[in-house]
């Protein structure tokens, strides 16, 4: 039977499974809700004959599979968001009568990285460095202080001024239900508010302390494995420039670079141990996707281990530009679609190697300067320069006005610049900021504002701690 | 003023040459259509009881995943046209499957009224709506076209690209005569979220309500 691929997610990262599906020579169906009919990644699959579907949501489990049977698919990928780390919906889509092929982990891996705080205890278990603090939720007052005033004496110990913990939902996530709290006499009082707010919001009152650690950089490791238990890295990502709320806006990779920038401990040695670290983990697990391990290290060159993120990522592309298998350059997506359909990988990682700095830029409407406030509106005009070290992924149309639609991010458009160093890409990433133009209106009539200047402000900070 | 005696006399002339509206009815989600209830001329029902706890008039089959759904009326009236050819075949979601030709009722009438006469607050954005608690919890307690709101109070709370922002009375204090949307709606930008009133305009509006009740009899 041909193989078929359901594309369950819109915008650019559909157009880039697209991609891969035809480098492949697999055959895709894609799917679309109302208000994203002029988006290219329901354009570009009309124009060559593709089936289009519209659905009900991209959200709705039941519309997807089936639009998926109808349409004789053998295979589903989530994309990011929506879908792709929900191991409900990952086991359903295997286990159902007619089964389909999930392109990302076995849905038992999905559920297990899926929650923090078993990432947690489970690199904890096997020597991997995660922010100090409980692994087990507290439920006990007493309990969380004497944990609360051993961490603040393990700050003060490592001359950390001034001390603070962070007291947080167990089951919370994206800064819902978390406190930061520098003073012993407020842990009691702190932990019972969220304490009562978790079992309000969440059904468990479970509560985690952790130090609170403000100067970091975000590290990434990219993780490629499959069910032969062959895994590789495709080395790190520095994600450090992102939005008041924590999106990121710039990514660099490699994570580390000692030759353009200088670091108070040794940069490469940090990132060999957080592959390290990474790699354990997913081999313990016996990870079989790509996925990315993400890490927090501070100025002191202490790394810890955040979390796992069971998917392909908005900025995947960066670790492709900068590795090569064999002298080629990879494509991430093309690597998790071989894996999903049980191939093994044709090469170990001693056939890969490193070459450059990319840096990827993530152009979005939005007002910067109050709180990164998305904009909706209609795009007049959408210009950027074309060269061989520059890769734009999009799914606004050039040659139309695009009305962004207001369910979403109003993501426009990555920019992803290579260099044969970090000096060359940094100046070929203003390069190509230079030469873009969005024009366009907000309802209100207004220009529509776009966060290119933040972009340009931002790139001379990249890799840095200033 | 918003209340203009002659656009209003205009509006119900309008009403009374053509007191039809035709409603689309359109699949909410892809599946196979098994099956057609209703037939072209047909008389259906939308849903009525106090909590329109009675379902309307079933009008077809659609069904998905194995699991069969009966798709009923949600407006009164005739079937004026129906897509028999979407018989047995597989549809997307928002197909347009059939049309019901509904007469106004007096509800409405008013409401469409309303719309136009009232000062309209509108969507500032495609968006989902919330009423903002206080204002839903003071209707509640004193009933629609009491309540008073003052400039800077919250109206509504419009949640939109997964963040929340409050939308606020502006200009003098008026009493809020109607709310057009329903919980976590999505609007259109640019439709009216809130039909306001000075105190002063109520008995005009008032007096507009029970004109429309004499001529158009529940």
């Amino acid at each position: 039977m041909k193989d078929r691929v359901l594309i369950a997610n819109r915008g650019e990262i559909a157009l880039r499974i697209m991609e891969a599906c035809e480098n492949l020579g697999l055959d895709y169906v894609v799917v679309y809700t109302p208000g994203d009919e002029q988006s290219l990644h329901v354009k570009l699959p009309q124009a060559k004959g593709k089936a289009c579907f519209r659905i009900a949501s991209y959200r709705d489990a039941n519309d997807i599979l089936a639009v998926a049977d109808e349409a004789k698919c053998t295979a589903i990928h989530p994309g990011y968001g929506f879908f792709s780390e929900d191991f409900r919906f990952a086991r359903r889509v295997v286990k159902r009568n007619n089964p389909l092929i999930f392109i990302g982990p076995r849905w038992e891996v999905i559920r297990d990285l899926g929650h923090k705080l078993n990432v947690k205890k489970l690199a904890h278990d096997l020597g991997i460095p995660v922010i100090p603090g409980t692994i087990i939720p507290l439920y006990n007052e007493l309990e969380a202080e004497a944990k609360a005033e051993e961490l603040f004496l393990w700050q003060e110990e490592q001359g950390i001024e001034p001390p603070r913990v962070l007291i947080k939902a167990a089951a919370g996530g994206g800064g819902m239900g978390i406190e930061e709290v520098d003073d012993l006499d407020m842990v009691r009082p702190v932990f019972r508010r969220i304490r009562s707010y978790a079992k309000r919001l969440f059904g468990d009152d479970g509560v985690v302390i952790e130090v609170f650690i403000r100067d970091y950089h975000h590290l990434e490791v990219q993780i490629l494995g499959n069910q032969f238990g062959e895994l590789v890295h495709f080395g790190t990502r520095n994600c450090t420039i992102q939005s008041i709320g924590r999106q990121k806006r710039i990514e660099i990779a490699p994570g580390f670079d000692p030759k353009y920038t200088d670091y108070p401990f040794d940069a490469q040695k940090v990132l060999d141990e957080i592959v390290k670290h990474s790699l354990k983990l997913a081999s313990y697990v016996g990870y079989d996707s790509v996925g990315t391990w993400e890490w927090l290290v501070t100025r002191a060159g202490k790394p810890y281990l955040m979390e796992v993120n069971t998917r392909i990522q908005v900025e995947n592309e960066i670790s492709a530009r900068i590795s090569r298998i064999k002298g080629k350059e990879p494509n991430l997506i093309e690597e998790q679609i071989r894996a999903a359909f049980g191939e093994r990988l044709g090469y170990t990682q001693q056939d890969i190697s490193f070459k450059g700095t990319s840096i990827e830029f993530r152009l979005i409407a939005e007002d910067v300067k109050h709180g990164f406030k998305p904009l909706s509106g209609i795009i007049n005009r959408f210009e950027f320069p074309s060269y061989e070290w520059l890769r734009v992924r999009t799914h606004v149309p050039q040659d139309e006005p695009y009305r962004i639609p207001t369910e979403f991010d109003p993501n426009l458009a990555l920019g992803i610049v290579w260099g044969k160093d970090t000096f060359e890409a940094e100046r070929r990433g203003f390069k190509f900021l230079e030469g873009t133009i969005i024009e366009g209106q907000t309802p209100k009539g207004e220009p529509l504002l776009t966060n290119i200047e933040y972009l340009k402000k931002k790139l001379p900070e990249i890799l840095k701690f200033l | 003023m918003a209340l203009d005696n002659r656009k209003i006399n205009q509006l119900l002339q309008s009403f009374r040459a053509n007191p039809y509206r035709i409603f689309v009815v359109v699949t909410p989600h892809t599946g196979y259509l098994r099956e057609f209830l209703v037939k072209e001329g047909d008389e259906v029902k939308g849903p009525t009881g106090k909590w329109l706890e009675k379902l309307g008039t079933p009008l077809f089959i659609l069904e998905r995943e194995k699991n069969p759904k009966t798709i009923r009326a949600k407006a009164s009236g005739i079937v004026s046209k129906v897509n028999y050819e979407l018989e047995g075949r597989f549809v997307e979601a928002f197909e347009p499957v059939l049309e019901i030709k509904h007469s106004l009722t007096q509800k409405e009438i008013i409401a469409e009224l309303l719309r136009k006469t009232l000062h309209i607050v509108t969507a500032p954005e495609k968006a989902r709506y919330f009423l903002s608690p206080e204002l839903a919890k003071k209707i509640e307690k004193e009933g629609e076209g009491k309540v008073v709101v003052k400039p800077g109070e919250e109206l509504a709370i419009m949640s939109f690209m997964k963040r929340e922002t409050p939308i606020l009375h502006e200009g003098p204090p008026m009493v809020v005569f109607r709310v057009f949307f329903s919980q976590g709606q999505m609007i259109e930008q640019g439709e009216p979220l809130f039909g306001l009133c000075l105190e002063n305009e109520r008995p005009y509006v008032e007096k507009l309500i029970s004109r429309v009740k004499e001529e158009w009899p529940a």
